[in-house]
């Protein structure tokens, strides 16, 4: 099949600098919104997948499996799991067993000021850092053991909504009046716990009045998840639930499912919108060239020629819309982190979102184009050419 | 065996509940390198004939065959190939892409044909300069006035060499001086070219130029005359065709 010049395509883009300008707008403001979307729900979706490690297990209390935090497992669970479960990892005779307590407590600026937001606490002793390898200090040191000091994450200051520089090395935060110096800060990248604050765990249990932890995560090294299975429900008294952290945050993640399927709404909703525009948009442009495209067919020049001419134009501006959209989303949404209950999260902006983004753009500038072009196509030769 | 060849040729259309039959049973010969007027008054059929000649229209029955040929029966697809082997259309508003300049207005048919870009250049070069416009072939159809447009608009219909040329009304649009320059041209692409050429006018005046005068009216043949230029005296034959 013989083809329109590619010219033709591209000098009829100038035809009309506000259709131009409307179709390029319409495909920006899409792309933009597409990558939005997406960055944002891949980012929530690879923090909670990336926090949960294959190996590690956690053991909570009974009946609370579906929040950490409203966990309650005895003080002596640490131990015995540790002298019971088969195949816990463990490196120079210290076993990769972690209690934890999880919080979430109001963080204040001044000793007598009221919280200005939440932060995820988690208290901790150094197994800690070898059940969570991802968790790396990148500034400062870890605290000591029962000093009121804490390190933070490097989104924590997005969660508690301050200015990072608040939650620098040497500076107090306080939680009821106790002041905690910041000795410390951590990278644990796209992780819930990149947004946290740890402390020591006997500190973060008075701070929380309570005689237990929240959970004990264990990393298997030769054993697997039966093993810890069976000392769960071969130890009823300890009134204990098992699961792999995997799924744990698998499980937080289906909690999110509504959240993410509102921004796919949202997302949808104003593509189509856009589509609808772009729509209105071609049918007026190619409406004014019936006659042309009548012209064209009576040189000879097939149906499908015409067609694939004005589907070019038509993803000419749509592209040019998704290229600066895609430059856009980047410059405004690059490093920017979105604060949840679980923390913060870093939106995703790698080369599968922008994709994703500018492939929304083409598909508007695709579809946006078929049915006026068939429009104007339907219509016999003879009666095109006395079009107005 | 004439070039145009139609027979009981008949094109109805449906609106709403009444059916228009704009062609009605036609029979007609046309002779290779004649020129051939169409004329009548309007919904005669004549834009019609002009369209189902041109293979841009399917007739609802009959045959219509040229050079040997019954594009009657063609595909859709066929049919728009044969167009740009065989037939050249010029019409009244020169309908001339506005975004493309006189020589990519003119090389557009010519893309259709497997040719080189140099063989392509010098046949859109040659037409252009057969219609005294080679020093405009960068202007844009804005730029040019309307009896240059058409011009260019008939370059564009001439430069795939084509058996036939059609034309719709070719100086509808034109003033005088422009309207007289036109149709020398097309004169002279009958006559020094041979092309077999057809055209729907109005003006009695332009029709003088072809040498053979068709009068339709509602779809069928009213008057057939042939001008003294071609046969050597007039002749008129009434419904002869039909």
């Amino acid at each position: 099949m013989r083809l329109l010049p590619f010219e033709y395509a591209a000098r009829n883009l100038g035809r009309s600098p506000l259709r131009l300008g409307i179709s390029v707008l319409g495909s920006t403001l899409v792309v933009v919104l597409a990558i939005a979307a997406f960055a944002f729900v891949r980012g929530m979706d690879r923090s909670l997948a990336d926090s949960g490690s294959a190996d590690n297990v956690i053991l909570m209390g009974a009946g609370s499996e579906e929040s950490i935090e409203r966990s309650e497992v005895r003080p002596n669970v640490a131990g015995q799991a540790e002298a019971s479960i088969f195949g816990i990892r463990s490196e120079a005779g210290r076993a990769f067993v972690s209690p934890e307590v999880h919080a979430a407590l109001g963080v204040a600026l001044e000793p007598d000021a009221e919280p200005v937001g939440q932060a995820v606490f988690r208290g901790v002793v150094p197994a800690a850092f070898q059940v969570h390898p991802q968790v790396r200090i990148t500034e400062g040191r870890s605290f000591r053991p029962g000093a009121d000091e804490v390190i933070v994450g490097e989104l924590a200051a997005t969660r508690l909504g301050v200015p990072n520089e608040r939650l620098a090395l040497g500076q107090v935060v306080y939680v009821d009046g106790r002041p905690l110096t910041i000795v410390g800060r951590f990278a644990a990248p796209n992780t819930v716990m990149n947004a946290e604050v740890w402390a020591p765990l006997t500190n973060l249990q008075i701070m929380t009045k309570r005689d237990g932890v929240s959970c004990v995560v264990l990393t298997l090294d030769e054993g697997e998840f039966a093993d810890v299975d069976v000392f769960v429900k071969s130890r009823v008294d300890l009134e204990l639930a098992a699961i792999t952290e995997r799924d744990y945050y698998r499980q937080l993640s289906n909690f999110y499912k509504p959240v993410k399927m509102m921004i796919w709404v949202t997302a949808i909703l104003i593509g189509v919108g856009g589509l609808l525009g772009g729509l209105n948009t071609m049918y007026a442009a190619f409406a004014s060239r019936i006659r042309e495209v009548g012209t064209l067919q009576s040189l000879g020049y097939p149906r499908r020629a015409v067609m694939l001419s004005f589907v070019q134009e038509s993803m000419l501006a749509a592209a040019t819309g998704a290229v600066l959209g895609a430059l856009i989303a980047l410059l405004l949404l690059d490093g920017v982190s979105i604060k949840f209950s679980m923390g913060a999260f870093g939106l995703l902006l790698d080369g599968p979102t922008v994709g994703f983004g500018i492939a929304a753009g083409l598909g508007l500038g695709l579809f946006g184009s078929i049915p006026p072009t068939l429009r104007c196509l339907r219509m016999p030769i003879a009666e095109s050419l006395k079009a107005a | 065996m004439a070039l145009i060849e139609c027979r009981q040729l008949t094109k109805t259309y449906r609106k709403g509940e009444s059916t228009i039959k704009p062609l009605d049973r036609l029979d007609l010969d046309v002779e290779q390198g004649s020129f051939l007027a169409l004329m009548g008054p309007s919904g005669s059929g004549k834009t019609t004939l002009l369209n189902l000649i041109a293979g841009i229209d399917h007739p609802t029955s009959g045959s219509l065959t040229i050079d040997g040929q019954n594009i009657a029966k063609l595909s859709r697809s066929k049919l728009a190939a044969w167009r740009s082997d065989n037939v050249g259309y010029v019409f009244q508003l020169y309908n001339l892409v506005p975004v493309l300049t006189a020589y990519e207005n003119v090389e557009l048919p010519m893309l259709l044909h497997p040719i080189s870009r140099k063989e392509r250049h010098e046949r859109v070069a040659t037409a252009l300069s057969l219609v005294g416009l080679a020093d405009r072939h960068d202007h844009y159809p804005r730029q040019l006035s309307g009896g240059q447009e058409q011009r260019v608009a008939i370059a564009r219909a001439i430069v795939t060499d084509p058996a036939i040329l059609v034309a719709d009304e070719p100086t509808g649009d034109l003033d005088k001086p422009s309207a007289l320059a036109v149709m020398d041209l097309l004169t002279r692409l009958n006559q020094e070219l041979g092309k077999t050429l057809i055209m729907v006018t109005h003006d009695a005046q332009t029709a003088e130029y072809a040498n053979r005068t068709l009068h339709l009216d509602k779809g069928r043949l009213a008057d057939d005359s042939v001008q003294a230029a071609f046969s050597g005296e007039t002749a008129t034959t009434q419904g002869a065709a039909s």
